[in-house]
């Protein structure tokens, strides 16, 4: 492997393919868990283990894959692994588990955990894919703490559940709620295309 | 993959599904099998820590406490139980569910021996809005009901005084409804389920 390509591939969907904010993939759950910092790093934690872990199983298999049934592999991989994180949360992590609820369930349809298996790890090797993987659950990651951190520091005047605002702040509660997401999300689209992205084409 | 016709077809694909299959299944269960206990134990010492908080118990954090309090201190009867933590006096505990803004929340509800006067509220699973409908999870609301007597009604965050006001959250007006219907509804049944009348 060349180093090169391994830097690529690891730095590519961090920005300029930003499963997110570029790709738009994996909206949902982006709405859904950034209202609260530690449910965020929870969920993303979640996905960046299904997301890696997943693109280096399919890949280390993908000679064997007939392709007519492809599909039905990745949807049964991904599942197996987020079964494992509900249960691991479940045992480990109980408080967590009964706040994020269904969300958890719902990484095995996030998009970019199969759409990094169909657009890449079925085309390149293990060690490769497990970085591609990996970088696509960091990429998803930071996007929604940095929207959970705004969610949470204008919609509660905390951050990490400890009050950092004091008295004199009223909570936006829209913040916390689903329009909120909406709005930061956009905003934040908005913002990384309009002033980043046009920057680092020029 | 090199064979064409029908094994690479027909036969291939199946057998393949069905390997991957069973590996996965062997993998979870495995899994579940291993966690299988650990869960259990959680679920219980959840169940005994909300029925002890909501008889006015105060709790550390450790859980073999919490379990032999629990069994030195709680009877278990059909729909309700009986609390009486050291010397202290009996109160009787009971578990309402009711209908919230999104889910089903589910509490348990303590009382005094007169039946009427509450001794505390824990909640046991609810699916209300984090950081909103959620708050009615935290110490300060559920401690609100101590000591008061039903019907309740809500009103502002933060202008209760009358014994039978208690605050509602902010921005979570139908949650905090939906929890006063149901303290309401348990402060008129207590005394048929406990005395059975």
């Amino acid at each position: 492997m060349a180093k090169g390509i391994v830097k690529k591939t690891f730095l590519a969907p961090l920005g300029k393919d930003n499963p997110v904010f570029v790709q738009v993939l994996g909206i949902c759950s982006t709405l859904a868990v950034t209202n609260k910092l530690e449910n965020t790093l929870v969920m993303t934690l979640g996905v960046m283990f299904t997301t890696a872990l997943s693109s280096w199983t399919l890949s280390l298999m993908r000679s064997w894959i007939p392709s007519r049934i492809r599909m039905m592999v990745e949807t049964l991989v991904i599942a197996t692994y987020v079964i494992l994180v509900d249960i691991a949360l479940k045992a480990f992590y109980p408080e967590m588990w009964k706040q994020l609820g269904p969300y958890v369930g719902l990484i095995i349809t996030n998009c970019i955990v199969m759409g990094r298996i169909e657009a890449f790890a079925l085309q390149n090797k293990p060690g490769l894919s497990l970085i591609d993987g990996l970088a696509s659950g960091l990429g998803y990651a930071y996007v929604l703490m940095i929207i959970a951190f705004f969610r949470e520091l204008l919609g509660t005047g905390s951050l990490w559940g400890y009050p950092i605002l004091g008295s004199w702040w009223t909570n936006w509660s829209i913040m916390i709620m689903p329009p909120g997401g909406f709005f930061m999300l956009a905003i934040f689209i908005w913002v990384v295309r309009e002033v980043v992205l046009k920057e680092a084409k020029k | 993959m090199k064979q064409s016709g029908f094994y690479a077809k027909r036969i291939y694909p199946l057998v393949f599904m069905f390997l991957v299959t069973t590996v996965c299944i062997l993998i979870t269960s495995g899994i579940f099998l291993a966690t299988e206990d650990r869960v259990r134990e959680n679920e219980l010492l959840f169940l005994r820590t909300a029925v002890l908080s909501a008889a006015g118990a105060s709790l550390g954090t450790d859980t073999s406490q919490i379990a032999s309090l629990y069994l030195s201190s709680v009877t278990e009867n059909e729909g309700f139980y009986i609390v009486r933590v050291g010397s202290g006096p009996e109160r009787y505990v009971i578990p309402f569910k009711g209908a919230g803004l999104w889910g089903e929340i589910s509490l348990m509800v303590g009382f005094e021996a007169d039946l009427t006067t509450l001794s505390g509220v824990a909640i046991v699973s609810q699916n209300e809005t984090p950081g909103l409908g959620a708050r009615i999870e935290e110490p300060w609301f559920t401690a609100q009901f101590a000591g008061k007597k039903g019907p309740f009604r809500i009103v502002e965050e933060g202008t209760a005084d009358a014994s039978d006001e208690v605050d509602a959250i902010t921005g979570a007006t139908r949650t905090s409804e939906s929890f006063q219907n149901i303290m309401n509804r348990a402060a008129s049944e207590s005394r048929s389920i406990i005395r059975g009348l």
